[in-house]
């Protein structure tokens, strides 16, 4: 049942993941991955502040598992840092590996301790 | 259906699959699971980028559907993190450094055989059709 909950809020997550994505392909600077990071960034911070909470199991399950899990993707960032690659583009690539992996600590330290402080 | 909606709702039936996934390896496995998922799912998104790059043939919905759903949400970035954060706060910080510069390297290693394998596969199909 918990891996079913978790697939239902992938769904929700998935599907945000996906709108906000196309936003960003129509009006954000396509020279840069912002869609992606502003997703990763913006999931991390808000699974630390729910696991923070302790939720229960089902509710954990279909909120951090499910939608948030769904909504941030670690294979697109991955994909994109590569195509950096691809075009020499290293001081992108760079910035973009940095900002994701130091952004992703700080936030879900930020994100656990909000969390426990409500 | 228009071609717009029919990827949204292609984009959740698949996700809906992958995020199920995901929760049946992190029971099994902890965050050896979310390990997996994300590295195998790093070169099945690079497989399926690059094959439906040479092989489309207006399989939209499903090229979206697969790789934006069902793979996007298999991974997690958030989890990740997540799971970074609570080996750092068992003390332990060996592994945390292992778990977290592998999860680095490796992601981007399976990313590069994903593509060359796609591009592979699909410049062969698309060749042959």
């Amino acid at each position: 049942m918990e891996i079913v909950t978790a697939g239902l809020g992938a769904i929700f997550g998935a599907v945000i993941r996906y709108a906000i994505t196309n936003y960003g392909k129509k009006n954000w600077p396509k020279s840069f991955s912002y869609a992606t990071l502003l997703i990763n960034l913006s999931g991390t911070f808000l699974l630390g502040l729910i696991f923070a909470l302790s939720l229960p199991v089902f509710v954990y399950a279909f909120v951090g598992t499910g939608i948030l899990g769904g909504y941030t993707t670690f294979s697109t960032m991955n994909v994109e840092l590569l195509g950096k690659l691809k075009d020499k583009s290293y001081r992108m690539f760079w910035t973009y590996l940095i900002a994701s992996y130091l952004g992703g600590l700080i936030l879900v330290f930020a994100g656990f301790a909000l969390g426990k402080l409500l | 259906m228009n071609s717009k909606l029919a990827n949204y709702f292609s984009v959740g039936f698949f996700a809906f699959f992958g995020g199920a996934l995901r929760c049946f390896l992190t029971n099994i496995w902890s965050q050896t699971g979310t390990f997996v998922a994300n590295i195998s799912g790093c070169f099945l998104l690079a497989f399926l980028t690059y094959f439906f790059l040479q092989f489309r043939e207006g399989r939209d919905w499903l090229a979206t559907g697969l790789s934006t759903g069902f793979v996007g949400a298999f991974t997690t970035f958030s989890s990740f993190n997540l799971d970074t954060l609570k080996q750092l706060q068992s003390a332990n910080s060996m592994p945390v450094m292992i778990y977290f510069f592998s999860s680095i390297i490796f992601g981007l290693i399976f990313a590069a055989l994903g593509m060359y394998v796609g591009n592979k596969l699909g410049k062969r199909l698309a060749g042959e059709a």
